[in-house]
């Protein structure tokens, strides 16, 4: 019932209609109280309403300094984050354009002595392992090292994909669709012509712009790398109602036959993933619409067995692999997922059934856990019990914790738009896609 | 599934028209009840703190997630400082998510008054949402607004419906006394019938259901496990059933009774929307405060809780154990916090002092050794060394000493200081707020608050049981008339006079009539309404109307109607003595004008024994009784009434010699001035009759 609930619901939609009329203040404000009120939830969503306010608070700033421009930015995405400081890809956002308007602002300073030096560069796709190129080379063996000594995956490691090699062979994986070696850092170059009085807030503006695009194609793109991973008649569980791990199984499922067992995520997320399971329109406002009009893997013959999450590992042992979506991920290679994540990946330690995690990289945080009970969120008591139930309510503490922390080290391999990793590689993705200076903000 | 299929074809048909509507909202900021007395004697009570942010943030950010764009707030009492937090809040920022949000003020002393009044306003244009200041909730209405719209679109007359919530037979945040009876016809979701049942009253706790609404129904429903959260969606046309019926004063017990009882009249049907899911409740009274405190702190309400930090510049972080805390907390090092509590930014804590369930304000002082179990503590108080406070409510800036005991229920009110080593007793009400029949600064009372402490004992006007409000939440009375912004004629004293008058005269006039709690209430309400017309000086015609009506609705009797009229016509003229009137002049103005409604109410004009007339007169006498100067004024009524030809001399005579006007010294006394005009009566008689014999005689 689009044309009901549109104007009557405030959420995404509603915000991104209003944000072009709107003065910037006002914008700021009101996704402001949509996170607290958790009218924009998703990680998703959160990170397209940030990016999207962040690219108006800079285009109505009328100022070509970067540090006015930093200061703007900083002190708007604290108000975000403090909004709902566990939507962690809030602060990401924000650390990136943070990122961007500093680079743009170092180019133009090197731009000024050195033009030639930077023109020369002739594969600059990291964003900052630039500047020393043997840094970056000794970074990759010594991640190409890791990956064959741990080997996690003898059927992934045949043919391993880390963001190194993708970067030093390139042709391959140039198919996909706006792969983001070419999307996130190449905008600045074309600020050549324009001299030292480059205008520095359009060119943060394109960088923004390119993290938007990142945001509505990263499923697609991850999505890519499916059939490296999922191999004919495998037996794979996933869990919750993830469109990436939708999209990433539809992707196989179009060449390959398999075996689906999904965990239905009761309290919190069951009546979504029986929708996704049997193909019924979710009903999410907060999905866009091209991806409620998904077709159910069912549809594409492949079998889909739902189960409670309970018989999660009694099922363990004959799955081949376990994929599931997550929340956000943190510098340490943990990840913060749906509430039943880290059961399944315990019970997959037990078993030792390769993990396989699907994550976008704008949900890489630069946050280490120190403390990681405050990054987990407690959502409605009465979907745990029923709020009928007047004696137990009254005498009994009910907890429903919306999100699980999942240690490193139950996590075998991460796929993102970048590739595969290691968890343990992932701190080398945070220092590519965050400056040291932006980690806190 | 079903009904939702049906209804969204529809839905897209008129697609156009709903999206052009925005939905408006009406906020009663007032319910018009005393249940938070003290505390609301100072402060709004949708503006008491509950987790910390003032009640009506929860409301607005109900409306807001519903997607409410016009909002209409009611203030009632104290409504400068409703309206001054308003202005100052986030709900007035150009972000505010509704586009406009207006603050009416009105005279109002009830929910029908508002609604009335909102009617004559023709502010409202389309569906719109009534709520209570006081509701929390995280429904999303978007369901039952769906359902309202399909069923309206079917049929013109259903014009209301309610969202109620289910819960078990017990539960805390229902109304224990009171529990509401709906009867429901599951198949169209319509309720037929609503009572209220009172669990303390031995005489209600039948249900009246017609016949009819059983033989006419296949399926019915009756249910009494609902929580009423009392969120309405209705139509416009509720605002003129409300004009229409202009003596209903309460939403539920009177124009929902009403409106299903008169179905056959108008042909307006009112449904029903029961929630299984998601929290909805109201903060009716101190007991639904302490339930919906813990709903909010275990989460029941999210995202409504603490650490959602509604209010900007709050900052709650969840701790393990339901601990939400603040920034800038100074807890000892061998204090304990127990679970689900709550503390605000600025607060210390002292050394060994054991916190549970406990909500802190900001800015709390809390001493060594305290132990605070249940308490609510509202910002800057102050708790000395070694107290316990237990289930208690202690507001701002209150100081309770070292080593006091503050019991369960009892409730301390802003900035009242307890001295060291008192004992607050069970459900013992401390205020310093000025009263109202004195108007200088209260004294206090040492024997309540201890040496050197201030403030003194709240007595309300019914005598209420603490946390709550018993068997008086259903008299009527105190739901709908007793009103705390009233100031010195108020209402409440009105009634609670009336209320003191119908005790003593129950006991000399045992015989007369049956004292039941009906009858108290239409006494109450005719007075009330009486009373105020004399006030405003609204023509008899009028006074008239209403009173019939009145008398119409309750049943009363003529000596009820007569009881009512006294009362409130005593009450006038006493108060424009007051204002420096001559008793004679108060007499005649008041008589001379309203005369009719005098006459009116007596029915033995033509007969030989006047009971009637007696019967005035005697309550008259009664209600004089208690005013000052009443013995003059007893004479100047009965002398108008004379003059004005109301009451005949037979009746003069009738009533002095009737033994209840000299049944006690009180009455004796009050009528001694009369004496003489009696006795002038008895004599022109005699003079009238001696004339007559002389002519009877002369003719012969």
């Amino acid at each position: 019932m689009p044309s009901t609930s549109g104007p009557l619901t405030p959420g995404l939609a509603s915000f991104l209609k209003t944000l072009k009329t709107n003065p910037i203040d006002t914008s700021i404000d009101n996704l402001i109280s949509l996170l607290k009120r958790r009218q924009i939830r998703h990680s998703r969503s959160c990170a397209t309403a940030t990016a999207y306010l962040l690219r108006s608070v800079i285009s109505a700033s009328r100022t070509n300094d970067a540090n006015k421009l930093i200061e703007r930015v900083q002190y708007v995405g604290r108000r975000l984050m403090a909004a709902q400081p566990r939507e962690m890809v809030v602060g990401n956002i924000v650390r990136r354009v943070l990122g961007l308007i500093r680079d743009e602002a170092e180019d133009d300073r090197e731009g000024d002595f050195n033009l030639s030096e930077a023109g020369s560069e002739s594969q600059p796709q990291t964003p900052r392992g630039l500047d020393d190129p043997t840094d970056a080379l000794s970074a990759r063996h010594e991640g190409s090292d890791r990956g064959a000594s741990r080997n996690p995956l003898p059927a992934l490691t045949a043919a391993p994909i880390s963001m190194f090699s993708l970067l030093s062979h390139p042709e391959p994986e140039n198919s996909l669709p706006g792969t983001p070696v070419s999307a996130s850092p190449s905008g600045r170059w074309l600020g050549f012509g324009h001299g030292p009085s480059k205008d520095i807030r359009a060119e943060v503006l394109d960088g923004i712009g390119e993290i938007i695009d990142e945001l509505g194609q990263v499923d697609d793109q991850i999505a890519a790398y499916a059939l490296d991973h999922i191999h004919s008649n495998e037996i794979i569980l996933t869990h919750t109602s993830s469109t990436t791990v939708q999209k990433f199984l539809l992707k196989a499922a179009a060449k390959r036959k398999f075996t689906v067992i999904h965990a239905e995520s009761y309290p919190n997320n069951h009546e979504a993933t029986h929708a996704t399971v049997s193909g019924a329109n979710p009903h999410d406002d907060e999905l866009l619409s091209t991806e409620s009009f998904q077709k159910p893997l069912i549809a594409l013959g492949i079998t889909v067995i739902l189960i409670p999450d309970s018989a999660v590992f009694a099922l363990m042992s004959r799955v081949n692999k376990v994929i599931l979506g997550t929340h956000s991920v943190l510098a340490n290679g943990g990840l913060v997922a749906a509430a039943g994540t880290r059961v399944i990946a315990r019970a997959a330690k037990v078993h030792q059934t390769p993990v396989v995690v699907v994550s976008g990289v704008y949900k890489l945080s630069p946050v280490y856990p120190f403390d990681f009970d405050s990054l987990i969120e407690y959502g409605d008591a009465s979907k745990v019990i029923s709020y009928e139930d007047g004696d137990l309510v009254d005498q009994i503490d009910v907890q429903n914790p919306l999100y699980d922390y999942v240690p490193a080290e139950l996590i075998d391999l991460y796929i993102t738009n970048l590739g595969g990793h290691a968890p343990s590689y992932l701190y080398r993705i945070v220092s590519d896609h965050y400056r040291k200076e932006d980690i806190s903000v | 599934m079903g009904p939702k299929k049906g209804g969204a074809p529809k839905q897209r048909g008129n697609a156009t028209e709903t999206v052009e509507e925005t939905l408006q909202a009406v906020v009663l900021a007032d319910t018009f009840e005393t249940r938070f007395e003290p505390f609301t004697l100072e402060r709004p009570r949708c503006l008491l703190p509950l987790a910390n942010t003032p009640l009506i943030e929860y409301t607005l950010e109900f409306l807001a997630n519903a997607g409410v764009e016009d909002v209409f707030l009611y203030g009632g009492a104290h409504s400068d400082q409703l309206e001054r937090y308003i202005n100052a809040s986030k709900w007035r920022a150009p972000s505010s998510p509704f586009k406009q949000l207006t603050f009416l003020k009105s005279t109002s002393t009830s929910v029908g008054d508002v609604m009335r009044d909102l009617d004559g306003k023709h502010l409202i244009t389309g569906d719109f949402i009534v709520v209570s200041g006081d509701v929390i909730s995280n429904l999303p209405i978007e369901g039952a607004l769906a359902k309202h719209r399909a069923r309206r679109e079917a049929d013109k007359n259903a014009i209301m419906t309610m969202i109620l919530r289910e819960a078990g037979r017990n539960h805390r945040t229902k109304a224990s006394s009171v529990s509401p009876v709906f009867v429901i016809d599951p198949t169209k979701d319509r309720c037929l019938h609503y009572e209220e049942i009172d669990q303390h009253n031995p005489d209600s706790t039948r249900l009246n259901i017609e016949a009819e609404l059983i033989t006419s129904h296949q399926e019915i429903d009756l249910r009494q496990d609902l929580i009423d959260c009392n969120i309405d969606i209705c139509t416009p046309d509720v605002l003129s059933l409300w004009s229409d019926s202009f003596d209903y004063q309460a939403p539920r017990k009177q124009f929902l009774f009403g409106v299903l009882k008169d179905y056959e009249l108008n042909g307006k049907t009112i449904h029903t929307h029961i929630i299984k899911d998601h929290y909805a409740a109201r903060v009716r009274n101190l007991k639904a405060y302490d339930a919906v405190s813990k709903d909010i702190i275990s989460r029941w309400t999210y995202p409504l809780c603490p650490d959602t930090n509604l209010l900007p510049g709050h900052n709650y972080e969840l701790r393990k154990g339901s601990l939400y805390q603040e920034q800038g907390v100074t807890l000892a090092r061998s204090c304990v916090i127990g679970r689900r509590t709550v503390i605000g930014q600025g607060t210390s804590i002292g050394d060994k002092t054991t916190v549970k369930d406990t909500v802190l304000g900001r800015d709390c002082k809390i001493g060594k050794n305290v132990t605070l179990e249940g308490a609510y503590i509202w910002d800057g108080a102050v708790i000395g060394d070694g107290t316990t406070v237990k289930q208690a409510i202690v507001a701002d800036r209150a100081v309770v000493g070292k080593n006091c005991t503050v019991e369960a229920g009892a409730l301390i009110s802003f900035g009242v200081e307890i001295a060291d080593g008192v004992n607050v007793s069970e459900g013992l009400r401390i205020t310093k707020a000025p009263r109202e029949e004195d108007d200088g600064v209260p004294t206090s009372e040492p024997e309540v608050v201890g040496e050197g402490g201030t403030g003194y004992e709240y007595v309300p006007y019914e005598d209420e049981d603490e946390d709550d409000t018993a068997s008086n939440a259903s008299s009527g009375l105190v739901y709908n008339m007793a009103h705390l912004s009233l100031s010195s004629d108020s209402i409440s004293t009105l009634s609670s006079e009336i209320s003191d008058f119908g005790g003593s005269r129950s006991g000399s006039f045992s015989t007369t009539m049956s004292d039941d709690e009906e009858s108290d209430h239409f006494v109450h309400d005719a007075a009330a309404s009486v009373y105020d017309s004399l006030r405003d000086a609204v023509t008899s015609d009028v006074v008239q109307l209403e009173l019939v009506s009145l008398r119409m609705t309750a049943n009363a009797s003529d000596h009820q109607v007569r009881r009512a009229v006294v009362s409130a016509f005593m009450k006038r003229v006493a108060q424009l003595m007051e204002g420096g009137k001559g008793a004679g002049d108060a007499v005649r103005e008041i008589f001379g004008k309203y005369r009719e409604i005098v006459e009116r109410s007596l029915f033995d004009r033509e007969r030989e024994a006047k009971p009637d007339q007696v019967d005035l007169l005697l309550l008259i006498q009664q209600d004089l009784v208690h005013r000052s100067r009443g013995d003059t004024v007893l004479l100047f009524t009965a002398k108008e009434l004379y003059d004005l030809e109301i009451i005949d001399e037979e009746a003069y005579e009738q009533w002095w010699d009737d033994e209840r006007s000299s049944s006690t010294e009180e009455m004796r006394q009050v009528r001694s001035q009369t004496q003489q005009f009696v006795d002038w009566l008895a004599n022109a008689e005699e003079e009238e009759s001696s004339e007559e014999e002389e002519s009877e005689e002369d003719d012969e």
